[in-house]
């Protein structure tokens, strides 16, 4: 009853091919929950009530329940609303939303950080209120998030690993098929595992140096 | 022979905006209020073109929010405030007054330029960067030109070998004369500045009142909220003393530091003058 | 499209059942969690090297996978080991395995936290490092370990949906039963969503509410 690995080099190929339907996954995910948790940001710090309680309550939707009901929600959700979408755009759907939802908590902080005077010098100025967040606000914001934003893509990595319950043949799936075949479930739940450990050890250290790029000035 | 806020009033006629002839700025009647404070209260002022005006006063006394008020950084609640002529932040719709939008006050406030006590650069941005942000963005103007009228007006404010410092590297009295220049590079036709040398250390402030002696000089219009009586008793053409959101006193200079009329006054330069020595007798 | 409240009224008790055990789950596995992190924490801060290396390799493996790959591990690999469980006691302690981690590190922080003046400043007063720890430290780590927690603990509520893939009867899994027996895909999962929404909320109340009441600043 001991562990036996060697049933790893020809399934290989497999288990990598799922690591990339995750890391794909996970890259669309935070790519466009970065560009939409931007845009929920200032949904939510708008002036304009009705826009910032919306943004709210979505938050509030997607960061008080579980991703894996998100999921779930999402997928079965899309064919009732005429929407006829494979598993795997219905993942990166769900785990984008989910994102933003955290990203915009992020950005906000980022906000909450730069003094309201540089905002006034822009108005006085004359610079309208797009050039000002593009210009004055976004870089600043981007710069102060890279920690939070590196955690935030760790846990989007690992949420990937949900998908498998949706039918996409990620990581997770693919090692269940090979558990079904080799039945050696231990052994390659652990090689599932000390993958996904690689990648979020990749992840953090770009985060570090990304840190240290962009950290200047401030 | 110094005035009180209430006889400059009646020589206006209300709601003619142009009375008063060239005053690039014209106060009437101007009322605010946050909740149920009032801190700026039946203010009636104008300045004149090529007018240095100093707005001296104790903490809590309405001045900068009067400044912020002219450029509409707060909203007044009652009375007017006309820019060369034009109304701001408001427009006459069916007999009542409503919140014009902002891009008509953008418009108006056009050619106001503002400095703040706390530089409010951008720290992202060079120096040269800050100053040219606002000609590209607002005049549209291709880089290389806004970039020439950069060097050039940071070069007049003394600092053309820091164009492209950061922020963060330049002294405190540096970073007020990049925001300076940054205004200044718009070609406003008045400058306000909202104590300009408050948050400086004492070395600091005299390269900017420097700067600022020269642009009065230069026949810019200015109103300046200070506490550097210096420089008000030496460049300002007129001088308004406020206290509790009122205008209590206003003159000359020269009225206003030597012969002070209301006791108020004489209490505020009495406390100054006696932490500070430098004040022309 | 036509919302069937039928369905509610016949599946409430399954549901309510359901809810009852993902609480009684995440109560043991928070439970866990907390004294597995505070021993880690602890252990941690002792000046022993490999302990130090053990403590930090269990924490950055655990955050570091997946929750669903460490439950798989020990529920269908448990057996090559010599460990076979049941699905509760998988989810339980796997759960608060995972949770274990990540309070380690609010623990460890809070640790951290309190300024070091405060420490000198009653060694040179005269009071013993027992007292110390006891009535200076451990009061302020509490209000600073506090809020940390508080999320701690919505993050394992929200995990511990994940416990219905391995057939844990939890509220998923029980809604997901739901879908399978009556084909109604928006009644059962806006319940779902419903009811995990208001148990972190009220755990958020409850927590600010702890906060303040703790709070002496």
């Amino acid at each position: 009853m001991g562990l036996d690995f060697t049933f790893l080099p020809e399934y290989a190929p497999f288990l990598l091919k799922g690591a990339g339907i995750a890391l794909l996954v996970s890259g669309v995910a935070i790519s466009l929950g970065i560009i939409f948790g931007l845009s929920l940001c200032f949904v939510v710090i708008s002036k304009n009530r009705v826009l910032s309680v919306l943004g709210r309550i979505y938050q509030s939707l997607f960061r008080g329940t579980p991703i894996l009901v998100q999921l779930l929600v999402i997928y079965y959700s899309l064919p009732v609303l005429g929407i006829d979408a494979p598993p795997l755009i219905a993942a990166m759907a769900a785990l984008t939303m989910n994102a933003s939802a955290f990203q915009a908590e992020i950005y906000r902080g980022g906000f909450m950080a730069i003094p309201k005077g540089q905002i006034e010098a822009a108005r006085v100025l004359g610079i309208g209120i797009w050039r000002t967040r593009v210009r004055i606000l976004i870089p600043q914001m981007m710069r102060s998030v890279i920690p939070p934003l590196v955690n935030d893509s760790v846990s989007i990595l690992k949420n990937s690993s949900l998908i498998s319950v949706i039918a996409v043949v990620d990581l997770m799936r693919v090692s269940q098929q090979i558990a079904a075949v080799t039945f050696r479930p231990a052994e390659i739940y652990i090689v599932a595992g000390a993958m996904y450990l690689m990648m979020n050890l990749v992840l953090a250290w770009v985060g570090r140096i990304s840190e240290r790029r962009f950290g200047r000035h401030l | 022979m110094t005035k009180t806020a209430n006889m400059a009033a009646t020589d206006s006629e209300a709601g003619d905006p142009l009375v008063g002839g060239d005053s690039v700025i014209r106060i009437e009647c101007l009322h605010k209020f946050f909740g149920d404070n009032e801190v700026l209260c039946d203010i009636n002022m104008q300045v004149k073109q090529k007018e240095v005006l100093c707005v001296i006063g104790p903490s809590g006394s309405g001045k900068s929010t009067l400044l912020r008020c002219i450029v509409f950084l707060e909203e007044y609640d009652r009375g007017r405030i006309y820019i060369e002529g034009k109304l701001l932040g408001f427009r006459e719709a069916g007999g009542r007054l409503v919140r014009d939008s902002e891009r008509n006050v953008s418009r108006c406030r056009r050619n106001v330029g503002m400095v703040f006590q706390q530089f409010n650069l951008w720290p992202h941005m060079t120096a040269l960067g800050n100053v040219t942000e606002a000609l590209v963005g607002v005049k549209r103007m291709p880089r290389a030109a806004a970039n020439e009228i950069g060097s050039a007006v940071l070069t007049k404010v003394g600092l053309a070998d820091k164009l492209d410092a950061y922020p963060s590297r330049l002294s405190g009295g540096q970073q007020q004369r990049v925001a300076i220049a940054r205004a200044l590079a718009m070609e406003p036709h008045v400058m306000l500045f909202d104590e300009p040398t408050s948050a400086l250390d004492p070395e600091l402030v005299g390269e900017v009142l420097q700067v600022m002696k020269q642009l009065a000089n230069e026949g810019m219009t200015m109103v300046v909220v200070t506490h550097e009586m210096g420089f008000a008793a030496e460049v300002a053409d007129r001088v308004i003393f406020m206290d509790f959101g009122q205008i209590v006193e206003e003159g000359t200079a020269a009225d206003i530091f030597r012969v002070a009329q209301s006791s108020r006054l004489k209490q505020f330069l009495d406390t100054w003058r006696a932490r500070n020595t430098n004040l022309p007798e | 499209m036509s919302f069937d409240f039928n369905l509610y009224v016949q599946y409430g008790p399954t549901l309510m059942a359901g809810l009852g055990f993902t609480v009684y789950v995440c109560a043991l596995a928070a439970l866990i969690g907390i004294v597995v992190g505070m021993v880690v924490a602890i252990l941690q801060g002792l000046p022993v090297p490999p302990l130090r290396w053990v403590c930090r390799g269990y924490i950055e493996v655990i955050r570091g996978t997946p929750i669903l790959v460490q439950l798989f591990i020990i529920y269908y690999g448990g057996p090559s080991f010599g460990l076979v469980l049941d699905a509760e006691t998988v989810g339980i302690w796997g759960l608060g395995i995972y949770c274990g981690a990540y309070f380690a590190e609010v623990f460890r922080a809070g640790f951290e936290s309190v300024p070091k003046g405060q420490t000198e400043a009653a060694r040179l007063v005269g009071l013993s490092s027992a007292r110390i720890i006891f009535r200076i430290k451990l009061p302020q780590m509490l209000i600073l370990i506090i809020p940390p927690s508080i999320n701690t603990l919505i993050m394992t509520i929200k995990e511990s949906a994940i416990l219905s893939i391995i057939t844990v009867p939890e509220i998923t899994k029980m809604t997901i039963q739901m879908v399978n027996e009556t084909y109604a895909v928006f009644e059962p999962y806006i319940a779902l969503a419903f009811l995990y929404w208001v148990i972190i909320e009220i755990v958020s109340r409850v927590g600010r509410a702890v906060e303040a009441r703790i709070s002496y600043l």
